[in-house]
């Protein structure tokens, strides 16, 4: 007996032409690309079957995040925007132009994995069909005090695109990279689906920021998996103010000794937006430092979902790892989901975490209102306040001016 | 050359039998046959067998939790165990059969001379009938009825029939349901209105009964205004063959009344201990969680508050000593449901040698509520290098005035610390002992006196050797 099935029920990625079509528009790629975009796409086949309940999705709306609802590729090919700084001792392309000129240095791609931390799935289908994204390699003692600036947009249709980004930093290098995520207009359902890969080697040094302010009709999912090597520091700062709902899952591996990560995050809340957010600080090597420090500030009926690790390997005694969340609740309806999570294997460690969540302390907006402040300016300064902790870890006074504008006009708004 | 069979002539061919001993065995395996067993043995009323029947059906669809739980649930074999043993068939053992570290243990942990043989299993029942017997009647004269299950939902439906298994529902989770099918022994207690107990129950009043059952049942509802203080389990390590654990302890505070139940449990290290625990505290009732586990080669447990109550607390302090083999997965659950209700969760957690403690936590606030408070705490001590700690702590908050703060550290003894003690003449071992007791110390205080003296002097035991 034939069944008659509506093929609206079908999502985009079931269907059988897709992804042969996909490969043929690319057929002009070298052809490892090729191989791996299909060893890609048959890992996120095959994690389709896995339907057992999964811890990392734990508090999270997993449907909000399916990938059914997508009609279609974006085909817009300008989504990211380098701002051409000139140095010779750095390359800084699109990942366009890397695939035609320079294949070599983005064939390690090919190593590469993601935080795998509940979405691999998503991961895996992201390193298929990446038609946007940036590379950025340093050479060996490049000190560069200027930041590179990448605009990333999403779509104008409702498709999504997906993006693959890679900084590798050689020994001893220093660098700055300053990357903003938004929307052109305040309405069109785009969706982005973005890995960032970093590699650091011995003693390189990054700090990473990122401002997310999109329309809050878009779905994000960004993918972090940072590689830190002997003596390496990196300040991974991220700010997320827009989207509908985004899933954010960054993983520092502190892989030889000496290695510094820090993350820090905020995420302001209105109306219905989710931020569903899953890190991972993992010691692999001792004498290793971490820090995490994640900050929620959530309005309306918004809802933020913090789930940390600190993973302390056998073998990476010495260690210092800290974990804060901390989550304001501005309304009586906004949700703070937290789960902060220690495993530790080894002894030599100092290692603590804290969360709390409460809505704004009586006596300090007591003391605000009694000062002749308004109500609504008083919530708000203290709510600045809050996420200030979070926004002076950025390192330029110019862009600290800038998100301080962009929190504050959220909340005028 | 053909060898002729011999035939064995039946005799007995065709003889009506009955087996006397049915009663005291249900075979090993679980199946409906099993429970009914149970059931018959008990002498137990129809509800209660459907309830057992029903049960097991729950228990054998259940999957193990192992999306969170650890692996090693996935050896044991539900199919060798013997679900049920009366009486007649307890092993029995004498004296010299007790093996002398354990003896060695009551010797150095002080137990009285009469508890001794009683808890290494050489006599069946504990004889106390002298020292608690005046106890017991002034309780019953109080109103207090404190019994077995068995004889709590045969004597007294009105009373427990209310609560039994409402706490905790038969399909909570898979060992709550093994429980359910199989359940005997432990304790049904009943506090009468305004009764305040001043002398803590403890279940070895219970003489004649079967206090630590492998699959006990313990429900403990105190009415209104009224309190008292459970105590179970003791420090001495019990000497078990049966591997498997599963207790179900559902406990009722209503409005204003204040229970609090503490258990130490050192369990010897092949068994599996997989507790639930969950009490429901109506208005301004108080409800207290005291916990103390060693041994085992794998326990879980979280004891639980539901704050039903406006005003209702609930407090879950909690000890866990993971020695080399063994794995203490161990923590707290506060579901608040009312408004202004308060918790708090201290937890601490010491692991020696390769033996691995975990914290598993969760923390509810609804959005409808306001004026909730939750403290957590965790804390956990590392010894050696290969011990292992995890903590995994769920906090969802929403509502209005709602608060939470949750925190944990992990450390390990500093070398500081202990070589100012050698200094002054103390051995590694004696300062790293001093060290770990006064991690624990201020939760060790909590404890009623007799019980902890003997777990300083237990930890000291579990810290020999674990240095140098």
């Amino acid at each position: 007996m034939q069944t008659l099935q509506d093929p609206s029920s079908l999502s985009l990625f079931d269907t059988d032409h897709f992804f042969p079509n996909f490969a043929s528009d690319h057929s002009w790629e070298p052809g490892w690309l090729a191989d791996h975009r299909t060893e890609s796409w048959e890992k996120f086949r095959k994690y389709k079957s896995s339907t057992s309940k999964d811890e990392n999705w734990r508090f999270s709306p997993k449907h909000l995040f399916s990938l059914d609802k997508i009609l279609q590729l974006s085909d817009q090919k300008d989504l990211v925007q380098l701002d051409a700084l000139e140095s010779k001792e750095a390359l800084f392309q699109n990942l366009d132009k890397m695939i035609l000129d320079f294949p070599d240095d983005l064939s390690r791609i090919t190593d590469h994995d993601g935080p795998n931390l509940g979405a691999a799935q998503n991961y895996y289908l992201t390193s298929s069909l990446a038609d946007n994204g940036f590379f950025l390699g340093t050479q060996k003692g490049a000190e560069i005090p200027e930041p590179f600036i990448v605009e990333h947009k999403t779509p104008k249709d409702e498709g999504i695109t997906f993006e693959r980004n890679v900084i590798n930093l050689a020994p001893f290098s220093s660098a700055t990279v300053f990357e903003f995520i938004n929307s052109d207009e305040s309405t069109s359902q785009g969706n982005a689906s973005s890995t960032l890969n970093i590699t650091l080697g011995e003693g390189a040094k990054l700090v990473r920021v990122l401002v997310q302010n999109v329309n809050n009709n878009t779905t994000l999912h960004q993918f972090e998996n940072f590689t830190l090597s002997k003596d390496s520091s990196l300040r991974n700062v991220t700010i997320h103010l827009g989207s509908s709902q985004c899933r954010s899952e960054t993983k520092g591996d502190m892989i030889n000794r000496g290695a510094f990560f820090e993350n820090f995050s905020l995420f302001l809340g209105s109306g219905k937006q989710l931020f569903d957010q899953r890190t991972r600080q993992v010691h692999s090597a001792s004498d290793c430092t971490s820090n995490l420090l994640a900050k929620n500030a959530i309005n309306d009926q918004s809802k933020s979902i913090f789930s940390g690790l600190i993973k302390v390997e056998e073998d990476a005694s010495n260690t210092n790892a800290y974990q804060t969340n901390r989550n304001l609740l501005l309304s009586n309806e906004a949700e703070a989901d937290s789960l902060p999570g220690l495993e530790i294997l080894a002894n030599e460690v100092k290692c603590s975490h804290g969360a709390t969540t409460s809505k704004i302390e009586e006596q300090e907006l007591f003391y605000l209102l009694s000062r002749g402040i308004p109500h609504r300016s008083a919530e708000k300064l203290i709510s600045l306040g809050f996420l200030e902790e979070v926004v002076e870890k950025v390192n330029n006074q110019d862009l600290i001016e800038k998100i301080r504008a962009l929190i504050e006009s959220k909340f005028d708004s | 050359m053909i060898q002729a069979t011999e035939f064995d002539i039946d005799t007995e061919k065709g003889n009506f039998r009955f087996d006397t001993d049915y009663a005291f065995d249900a075979g090993v395996g679980l199946n409906p046959d099993v429970v009914r067993y149970i059931s018959n043995v008990k002498e137990e009323k129809e509800w209660i067998l459907n309830f057992r029947l029903k049960a097991l059906e729950t228990f054998l669809k259940k999957p193990l939790p192992t999306h969170w739980a650890t692996d090693d649930l996935k050896n044991i074999n539900f199919d060798v165990i013997r679900y049920y043993l009366a009486k007649g068939q307890k092993p029995s053992r004498s004296w010299d059969d007790v093996p002398d570290d354990v003896k060695n243990t009551f010797e150095r942990l002080g137990i009285p001379e009469q508890e001794r043989k009683f808890l290494a299993g050489v006599e069946a029942q504990f004889d106390s009938e002298a020292a608690y017997s005046n106890m017991k009647e002034g309780l019953e004269k109080e109103g207090v009825i404190f019994v077995g299950p068995t004889e709590g939902l045969r004597d007294h439906p009105e009373v427990f029939k209310k609560w039994f298994g409402k706490v905790i529902p038969t399909s909570d989770n898979k060992f709550s349901a093994l429980n359910s099918a199989v359940f005997s022994g432990g304790s049904f207690i009943y506090i009468p209105p305004g009764v305040k107990l001043k002398q803590p129950l403890q279940a070895y009043f219970r003489i004649n009964a079967e206090n630590f059952g492998q699959f006990e049942r313990t429900l403990i509802i105190a009415d209104e205004g009224s309190e008292v203080t459970y105590m179970e389990g003791c420090t001495a390590p019990k000497f078990e063959t049966s591997t498997l654990h599963s207790a179900v302890v559902e406990l009722v505070a209503l409005k204003g009344s204040k229970i609090q139940y503490i258990t130490v449990q050192n369990w010897s290290n092949n068994v599996y201990n997989l507790v639930t625990k969950r009490a429901m505290a109506e208005e301004e009732a108080e409800v207290r969680w005291i916990d103390c586990n060693i041994g085992s080669r794998l326990t879980m447990k979280y004891p639980g508050v539901i704050l039903r109550g406006r005003k209702a607390r609930g407090e879950v302090l909690s000890i866990a000593l993971a020695n080399s083999g063994q794995h203490q997965d161990t923590g707290a659950k506060m579901v608040h449901a009312a408004e202004e209700t308060s918790s708090n969760i201290i937890a601490k957690s010491i692991s020696i040698g390769t033996g691995r403690s975990s914290y598993r936590g969760l923390v509810r606030m609804p959005k409808h509520l306001k004026n909730c408070k939750n403290n957590t705490e965790c804390d956990a001590l590392l010894i050696n290098s290969d011990s292992q700690t995890d903590t995994y702590p769920a906090i969802t908050v929403q509502g209005e005035g709602n608060s939470v703060q949750h925190e944990a550290t992990v450390s390990k003894v500093s070398a500081d610390q202990i070589f100012y003690m050698q200094q002054r003449g103390l051995s590694e071992g004696e300062a790293m002992s001093l060290c770990v007791n006064g991690f624990v110390n201020d939760l060790i205080r909590e404890f009623p006196m007799e019980y902890s003296v003997e777990l300083k002097r237990l930890i000291d035991m579990e810290m020999e050797g674990s240095v140098g």
